[in-house]
């Protein structure tokens, strides 16, 4: 058995020394796992809470400070006023920016409760963790959030340990991870990231978003809403490039995604991504099944 | 699995192409039986404004509504066309579809997984690059068929439920009375996203549209207002004719019915 690392629990690493299985799996998924040769050997997790710092007093959401300050990533783009000098409240300039700081502190949070979750994974020897369930819950305090990453800890029976020592992981238990090795690939690990985009909305966006043609240039009744249509198509494709960073080669299967968008004042808003998935390796060459043959159930 | 796991420790000689999806195992399974694989997660979104005070009272289709509905569609459809297109995709399947209409815009959100054949053919680049909300599944069975998705098909209506003359609500007051005014305007708004779509189908060269979604009602917002939007995948037959799918029939012959029932003990 491979040494506790240092920062699992002791009285975690007691009870993973206890000799007991502990597992996560359901009662069907427990049989297909055993029928593949994975024995399951504890159930592991890891938390992490984060405070989000970024929504207090001084935050760069607050509209008249600069939007240029901070760390960027990526992706920018801005607007200008087609109106000219209209009033000292008039919105001049507009613009789309990828907020790093935000990206980083929930690949922080989420990286570190899996991290915990791995080292535990590690301690009693696992090759692999499957059936992860992730989930981010507010504590209650404004800005507080909690990262919970577990799963079920398993030895290939009669297989190697991972070549680097770290346990593959994926979110695929029982039948479905069956057949996701049926389908030729072995799953790597899980691949996840938040992206997340701030529009700071300029006078035409802020109008549009109103449904208020603006006065001054052409109409623009029924128009598209560039700047926000923009910044969700960002979100998507940035967080679709931060996965694909971890991926490193290999592919992303059974991703799922999902979009929140907040608004903090007339027109600006910060879109967010988060993007999950299993990152798989394929092992044999494309061998397809048979053409399925449709069936017909009479009851 | 032992082969699996063992894989790991060798250098790979499988790797192809990086790519992401989200469909399911089984999708992407039943996909590979017909020679196909995923590529790329793909979406496309679009938000289209509504000019202020179009929901207020009036008479006739909302036309700036429907407009903007039909804009939002097209240009969604038009950006994860462009995303499939870029990627090397021949079609994108599964397409989720996700619409909110308020007062100020709508807004239409369109995510799926960009496909190919894996032999990349000259018969298989044939066809245009299609966008559809078949699953993968529906794909396949489809193609097995002979047919092929050619794109989406959407349409959509807003209509003005005239009001009743005070009289009238005076009348019809406590009578189990049919409110014309909203049945004729849901007619109106059906005939008009339907037509719509058809014109969608059309232009596309399909021959029909199949799983027609349809949502219809009073809008949250403005509830004079009947909207009524749907959208579905135009298909045609590709093959020189329709090929049978003739499903083998199953009959279960475990009994459904317990033979002992302890709940009838109880009286």
């Amino acid at each position: 058995m491979t040494s506790v690392p240092d920062d699992v629990p002791e009285a975690a690493g007691r009870r993973f020394q206890s000799g007991a299985f502990t597992s996560g799996l359901t009662v069907p998924d427990f049989a297909a796992c055993l029928q593949m040769g994975l024995e399951p050997v504890g159930y592991v997790q890891g938390f992490c809470v984060m405070q989000w710092g970024w929504y207090g007093a001084g935050s760069p959401y607050l509209r008249g400070t600069t939007p240029y300050g901070g760390t960027h990533g990526q992706y920018s783009e801005s607007w200008r006023c087609p109106h000219g000098y209209v009033s000292a409240d008039h919105r001049t300039w507009g613009q789309n920016y990828e907020q790093a700081w935000v990206e980083n502190a929930w690949g922080q949070g989420f990286g570190t409760a899996y991290t915990r979750m791995i080292e535990e994974a590690t301690s009693i020897g696992a090759h692999g963790v499957i059936g992860l369930v992730d989930t981010t819950a507010s504590l209650g305090e404004m800005g507080v959030l909690e990262f919970h990453v577990r799963g079920t800890a398993v030895k290939v029976s009669g297989g190697p340990p991972p070549p680097d020592g770290r346990p593959w992981t994926t979110y695929l238990a029982g039948q479905r991870l069956a057949k996701l090795v049926e389908a030729g690939y072995m799953p790597i690990s899980i691949a996840a990231a938040v992206s997340s985009i701030r529009v700071w909305a300029y006078c035409v966006t802020e109008y549009l978003m109103e449904g208020r043609a603006y006065s001054w240039g052409a109409q623009v009744n029924g128009a598209e809403i560039d700047q926000v249509a923009k910044a969700h198509m960002a979100a998507r494709q940035v967080a679709r490039e931060h996965v694909r960073a971890q991926l490193h080669g290999d592919s992303l299967h059974g991703a799922a995604i999902v979009v929140s968008e907040r608004e903090l004042s007339e027109g600006d808003q910060v879109v967010e991504c988060t993007l999950r998935g299993n990152r798989v390796r394929r092992f044999k060459d494309f061998d397809p099944l048979a053409r399925p043959r449709p069936t017909l159930r009479l009851s | 699995m032992l082969r699996a796991a063992q894989s790991l420790g060798k250098p790979g000689s499988f790797g192809g192409p990086s790519t992401t999806s989200d469909l399911s195992i089984d999708e992407e399974l039943v996909l590979h039986t017909i020679g196909w694989e995923p590529v790329e997660l793909v979406t496309g979104v679009s938000i289209y404004s509504v000019p202020a005070g179009v929901w207020n009272w009036g008479s006739g289709e909302i036309v700036s509504a429907s407009s903007a509905h039909l804009q939002a569609f097209a240009g969604a459809v038009k950006r994860i066309h462009a995303e499939c297109a870029r990627v090397g995709g021949h079609g994108v399947v599964g397409v989720e579809v996700e619409r909110s209409v308020t007062r100020h815009h709508i807004t239409v959100e369109l995510t799926g997984t960009a496909v190919r054949p894996v032999a990349d053919t000259a018969s298989s680049k044939r066809y245009p690059v299609f966008v559809s909300d078949l699953p993968a599944k529906d794909f396949t069975l489809l193609e097995t068929a002979g047919w092929r998705p050619l794109g989406l098909a959407y349409g959509a209506s807003f209509i003005y439920a005239p009001r009743r003359s005070a009289g009238t609500a005076i009348q019809q007051k406590g009578q189990n009375i049919e409110l014309t005014n909203y049945t004729e305007a849901m007619y109106s708004a059906r005939e008009l996203a339907m037509e719509r779509m058809q014109e969608v189908a059309i232009a596309l060269k399909g021959t029909g549209v199949v799983d027609v979604k349809v949502t219809e009602g009073p809008m949250h917002f403005a509830r004079h207002a009947i909207g009524f939007t749907t959208w579905g995948t135009v298909v045609a037959l590709t093959a020189d004719h329709h090929r049978t799918i003739e499903p083998v029939v199953l009959v279960a012959l475990d009994d459904a019915s317990a033979a002992f029932d302890a709940s009838s003990l109880r009286g």
